[in-house]
């Protein structure tokens, strides 16, 4: 068994034990709720993870880089909100812009966070804390406390979530989901074969190495962060799509459902690592669970948090031991 | 030290600044009673501030402390409205931030994985588990003499919480500069490795600094649910922002080793008239929060910018 | 024949691929680098040696850029340069690799190999990294599995990643500092063949080892520095061990103030058996009495610190016995170690010895808090003071006062607080690992004559030391190691530098 385990990179085996988690979590919740493999439930998860998952890959290119960014669930309230006012005095603004100006105003957002972490060296932690709330502030203050409601909204962006892009036999693909797990895919892509991407993982891998490799360690944090922004501005917009009903608080706590699909996702808090298959798989899993459990009536909806919480503990402590007895095995073996 | 020495300073101006200020506005500012307000607006924060000021000191941070105060606001709330005694629910509470103290340190002092994720995981789960415990009622009913010790007086017009924060003070202000577990604890936040070299037991350090900061979040929360009569399942949610600015602002290092207990104390009474000073000039609550996440920031980002200024003018 | 240019160049008509002419630097008081010149030829193994301190760091500083020279020039195909950073130095054709490799865990080792080219185009064309990485390491003489993550190799392979590197960039100087250090036997062969590659492929390899066995392996010309001066330049032919040996000295083997014969010792105070730990080092068997000085000598490399670890409690054996005056004791952490009466001096002061930014008096009580401690466990300053001004009379640390931060002192006065914190818990052994590493000479003196006095009290003392006049001038006896091993141990009146190094280095066996 070891020896067949040894066979496969622990990256492999990671991605693999997720891919059984999942499975065995649908087949769990398909035993406890009535129609779980519907395609109705299909359609409710993949909606729903959709809306997640760009902040997932965002925060897992922060990550890798050995850093955090708790501030890209205000970024998404910020987007969704801004971008939903606008488009009431500018109801004609073609979609694909639509898409475009919210990452830019995620970017920018983000940016703010890159440069005060890359070029101020004020840890990840205190700057994404400190526009976690300033951001959430700024939020307040220009919406005068009103809220966005589907009213102000241009049609296709109401009838957005209900679009399908294509069906797989009786289920349906919803365009939304396309978006998000495409930039997925598109973001995994770029970091498998774009050379200046591979520079996330050298910088988070061994930060000293990096500058003898002649990287620019401080501009590939702040590119993380800003894509990050980018990503999380994405989310505001498929958040727009789904909820149209936009308040102050839209996207809080967000940011914790992220870090949860990042950890879970096989992505090491250590930096240097993670595949956005993971990531998505990550996700999936994590809103599964979630979804799962408003239906499940064995357990209230109220256990939602605790479990998630307890999901990113488990996920890093397993991740954690296991790292540690295979450096053991291969200290044991080698010479 | 020097560099400390000049940034208490800073803070003492700054905090005679807001002092000026909310007086300013209300030259009535002075009084016992309007001091004393001035401090139960937020002690339940500035209370956990002085443990957070241990933790950071040691190289660490407890980002669950918000969701400990919840979920031990929540558990007594809960408690008492099954019939339970309010002392037995009290001590319940403490056990239950001992308890998350506990489960912090062995995931990160014993196990190794960085505070940052256990205690932002922590963070999720106790929150969540207030929620389970109080669902998305409101709970209250407490007995009277909780409320009272909550709201009023105790000895003349101070309130329990603000003895409480003063012996709090004093006790952990010793403890920090002038006992041996202070000094271990400064020193393994300087340098952790040069602490184990030293025979100094790392991992029980860290340890009992967890589970300090678990019991007195639980012993806030009950401060805070006895002090608003009722609680919610999102009782004191955020409050680690406030808590974590107040340290830092106060001159601690967020990578260790450096720090005082008094710049924490000036930090603590910038804040809290700063917050003050905002509410006369009807300042909202989310602009003020916006302020002090600006504070945050810049606590860390001027010390950076002002050693790189003096390392370019050292090389020139 | 033609009048050489160097003393022994080789082959006067090549013109050398690297050159300093009369390199000067100093760091704030000490003079680093003085008038030093040196030629280095394409192709060659040119080894460096020299002691401690001799100026090898500050020498492989300046020639990848770290540092700027304050006097002389650099020269790169006779060219002069002024190399700002090891990136330019890069680009000039100028690399290096050291005892601890610069790799990417997380990434494979085709990637690692190739991170630091430019001009590679923005897509990774994975078949054909993975096939150039391969023929590099080829050329190397190596089997590697270019696709595995950097973080499965052995050091030795992680080495060779990092060789391979350079060659990509079209490394034209490759230097290698002390790159055998934590190598085994047959790696240490395996590298010595990686740089005859290199030198078939015309790259220059700049050698610095301690190890003499193998600068005769593989070197063609050798370089001797000394205080950061240029001693001498010869061709392997030439050289002698004792040459080599007497250069990097200064002295005549005669006039060392070698310790004539032995302080009269009491009773074995900590007595060792078998003593191992699994990969690490094994077999060490010694007794140490009370009053005696045992100095473990051996090259860098030869895991003394790791005995000393494992005496310690930081990295416990695994086999073996310890015994403290006859009791046989299991040491499992350094409060145990400390308990028993043990003290370790860690030879990275800046690193494990010392808390930089706190004062000398925190520092010195630091391993006896308990000792001041009074009621409620707090410190009495006083007191704490007290001691600390005590030592600072005793041990002659030069400080205005015992409130400065530690990291304002100079190297030996560091040194001086770092054992004092030590002797404060008046230790039955003490290990003091490179008990004058980068401190002045008279510092120097003065921590020997410590080392006497402690042992005259009847303190038992194990004195790591790289440094051999300091190991002859000390020791009462010397226990030799050689990657991991015990190689032997010789009485001081039968200990020579020949006979020390000769263990050290593996040309002798001897059975003691």
């Amino acid at each position: 068994m070891t020896a067949l385990l040894g066979r496969f990179s622990p990256q492999t085996l990671r991605l693999v034990a997720l891919a059984l988690a999942l499975l065995a979590t649908v087949l769990f919740f398909a035993t406890q709720i009535e129609g779980y493999l519907a395609p109705r439930m299909f359609n409710r998860i993949t909606t729903s993870a959709a809306v997640v998952l760009p902040l997932a890959v965002g925060q897992a290119i922060v990550v890798m880089t050995r850093n955090i960014d708790l501030s890209v669930g205000s970024i998404l309230g910020v987007v969704a909100y801004i971008v939903g006012d606008t488009l009431g005095s500018l109801p004609d603004l073609h979609p694909v812009l639509v898409v475009a100006f919210c990452m830019a105003l995620g970017a920018v957002l983000g940016a703010v966070n890159g440069v005060l972490v890359a070029w101020g060296r004020v840890p990840s932690i205190i700057v994404t804390l400190g526009t976690l709330a300033l951001y959430r502030t700024f939020l307040v203050e220009w919406s005068d406390a009103r809220t966005i409601t589907t009213a102000g909204l241009p049609q296709w962006l109401v009838d957005l979530p209900q679009a399908t892009a294509f069906s797989l036999g009786a289920l349906e693909v919803r365009v939304t989901v396309v978006l998000a797990v495409g930039a997925c895919l598109m973001a995994g892509a770029a970091l498998a074969f774009l050379r200046p991407a591979r520079r996330f993982y050298a910088v988070g891998s061994n930060p000293d190495a990096a500058a003898i490799a002649g990287i620019n360690a401080a501009r590939v944090v702040a590119l993380a962060f800003v894509i990050s922004g980018a990503m999380a501005g994405l989310s505001g917009f498929l958040f727009l799509a789904k909820f149209g009903n936009i308040t102050v608080v839209a996207g809080m706590g967000m940011e914790l459902k992220s870090v949860a699909a990042v950890v879970v996702g096989g992505v090491s808090i250590m930096g240097g690592s993670g595949s956005m298959l993971g990531v998505l798989m990550g996700a999936l899993l994590v809103d599964t669970i979630d979804n799962s459990l408003t239906r499940w009536a064995v357990v209230s909806e109220f256990w939602r948090d605790a479990l998630l919480g307890f999901l990113i503990m488990a996920a890093v402590t397993l991740d954690t031991l296991a790292a540690r007895s295979l450096a053991r095995m291969r200290r044991g073996g080698g010479a | 030290m020097n560099r400390l020495k000049t940034w208490e300073g800073g803070l003492l101006v700054v905090f005679l600044m807001t002092l000026a200020l909310n007086l300013a506005f209300a030259p009535e500012f002075l009084t016992v009673q309007n001091q004393i307000n001035l401090f139960q607006l937020s002690i339940e924060k500035i209370i956990v501030a002085l443990v957070m000021t241990l933790v950071i000191l040691n190289a660490e941070i407890d980002l669950s402390v918000a969701s400990v105060m919840g979920l031990s606001a929540a558990a007594f709330g809960f408690l008492v409205n099954a019939g339970w005694g309010g002392g037995t629910a009290i001590l319940v509470c403490l056990m239950i931030g001992l308890a998350a103290g506990a489960v912090n340190a062995a995931l990160s002092a014993r196990l190794g994985i960085p505070s940052l994720v256990v205690t932002l995981a922590m963070l999720i789960a106790f929150r969540g588990l207030a929620r389970v415990l109080v669902r998305d009622e409101s709970l209250g009913d407490f007995p009277a003499w909780v409320t009272d010790l909550g709201q009023k007086g105790l000895i003349g017009p101070v309130p329990l919480s603000l003895i409480l924060f003063a012996a709090l003070l004093a006790v952990l202000g010793v403890l920090l500069h002038r006992t041996g577990f202070g000094r271990q604890v400064v020193v393994i936040g300087t340098n952790a490795e040069v602490a184990r070299f030293s025979g100094i037991n790392v991992a029980r350090v860290k340890t009992v600094l967890f589970l300090m900061s678990g019991t007195v979040s639980a012993l806030a929360g009950l401060l805070y649910a006895a002090r608003l009569g009722s609680v919610r399942g999102d009782s004191a949610l955020g409050f680690e922002l406030d808590i974590i600015t107040m340290v830092l602002l106060g001159g601690v290092s967020i990578f260790g080793g450096k720090g005082s207990m008094t710049g924490v104390l000036l930090s603590i009474l910038i804040i809290l008239n700063l917050r003050n000073g905002m509410a006369l000039m009807s300042i909202t609550g989310h602009i003020q929060t916006g302020v002090i996440g600006v504070l945050l920031i810049g606590s860390v980002l001027l010390p950076n910018l002002v050693s790189d200024w003096r390392a370019r003018r050292a090389r020139s | 024949m033609p009048q050489p240019l160097f003393e022994g160049s080789a082959d006067v008509t090549q013109s050398p691929v690297l050159e300093l002419r009369s390199v000067s630097k100093s760091f704030a008081a000490t003079q680093a680098l003085k008038d030093l010149s040196l030629a280095v030829m394409p192709g060659e193994v040119h080894a460096i040696v020299g002691e401690n301190g001799a100026g090898k760091s500050t020498l492989i500083k300046i020639m990848t850029g770290v540092h700027r020279p304050d006097a002389g020039e650099v020269l790169v195909d006779g060219r002069a340069v002024t190399l700002r950073s090891t990136q330019e130095a890069q680009e000039a054709g100028i690399a290096a690799i050291y005892q601890e490799p610069m790799v990417f865990p997380d990434l494979n080792v085709a990637e690692n190999i190739f991170i630091s080219r430019r001009g590679q185009g923005l897509v990774m064309r994975w078949p054909g990294l993975y096939r150039e990485a391969a023929r590099l390491i080829d050329q190397l003489g190596v089997t590697l599995d270019v696709t595995r993550a950097a973080s499965g190799l052995t050091l030795a392979e992680q080495q060779t990643v990092e060789i391979a590197r350079a060659l990509s960039l079209s490394v034209k100087v490759l230097i290698m500092d002390e790159p055998t250090a934590s190598l085994s036997a047959h790696e240490v062969a395996r590298l010595l063949s990686i740089a005859r590659a290199l030198k078939a492929q015309g790259v220059a390899v700049i050698y610095i080892s301690h190890r003499l066995d193998e600068i005769f392996r593989i070197a063609d010309r050798v370089t001797v520095i000394r205080d950061g001066q240029h001693i001498s330049t010869r061709p392997i032919a030439e050289v002698t061990e004792d040459g080599m040996v007497r250069d990097m000295v200064g002295r005549a083997m005669e006039s060392f103030a070698v310790k004539a014969a032995a302080n009269p010792h009491g009773a074995a105070m900590l007595s060792v058996r078998g003593l191992g730990r699994a990969g690490v080092f094994r077999g060490i068997d010694f007794d140490l009495h009370k009053g005696e000085v045992l100095c473990l000598a051996g090259l860098v490399g030869a895991r003394r610190t790791d005995v000393a670890l494992a005496l310690f409690g930081i990295a416990p054996a695994t086999e073996g016995q310890i015994a403290l005056e006859g009791r046989p004791v299991t040491i499992r952490s350094p409060r145990a170690a400390m308990d028993l009466g043990l003290a370790y001096v860690s030879e990275d002061r800046r690193k494990l010895g010392l808390a930089l930014t706190l004062p000398i008096f925190a520092n010195i009580s630091l391993a006896s808090l308990r000792k001041l401690l009074g009621a409620f466990g707090l410190i009495d300053r006083r007191a704490e003071t007290a001691l600390a001004e005590g030592y600072r009379r005793q041990l002659a640390i030069k400080s205005p006062d015992v409130g400065i931060e530690v990291g304002k002192l100079s190297g030996g006065n560091q040194q001086k607080v770092m054992l004092a914190k030590w002797l404060e818990t008046k230790p039955r052994v003490l290990i003091f690992d490179e008990p004058t590493r980068g401190i002045d000479v008279g510092a120097k003196a003065e921590v020997h004559g410590i080392i006497r006095a402690l042992a005259a009290e009847g303190v038992a003392v194990l004195v790591i030391s790289s440094d051999l006049p300091e190991v002859l001038a000390l020791a009462d006896r010397v226990l030799v190691m050689r990657e991991g091993r015990q190689a032997g141990i010789l009485p001081i009146e039968e200990a020579t530098q020949e006979r020390v190094i000769g263990l050290a280095a593996g040309q002798e066996r001897d059975a003691a």
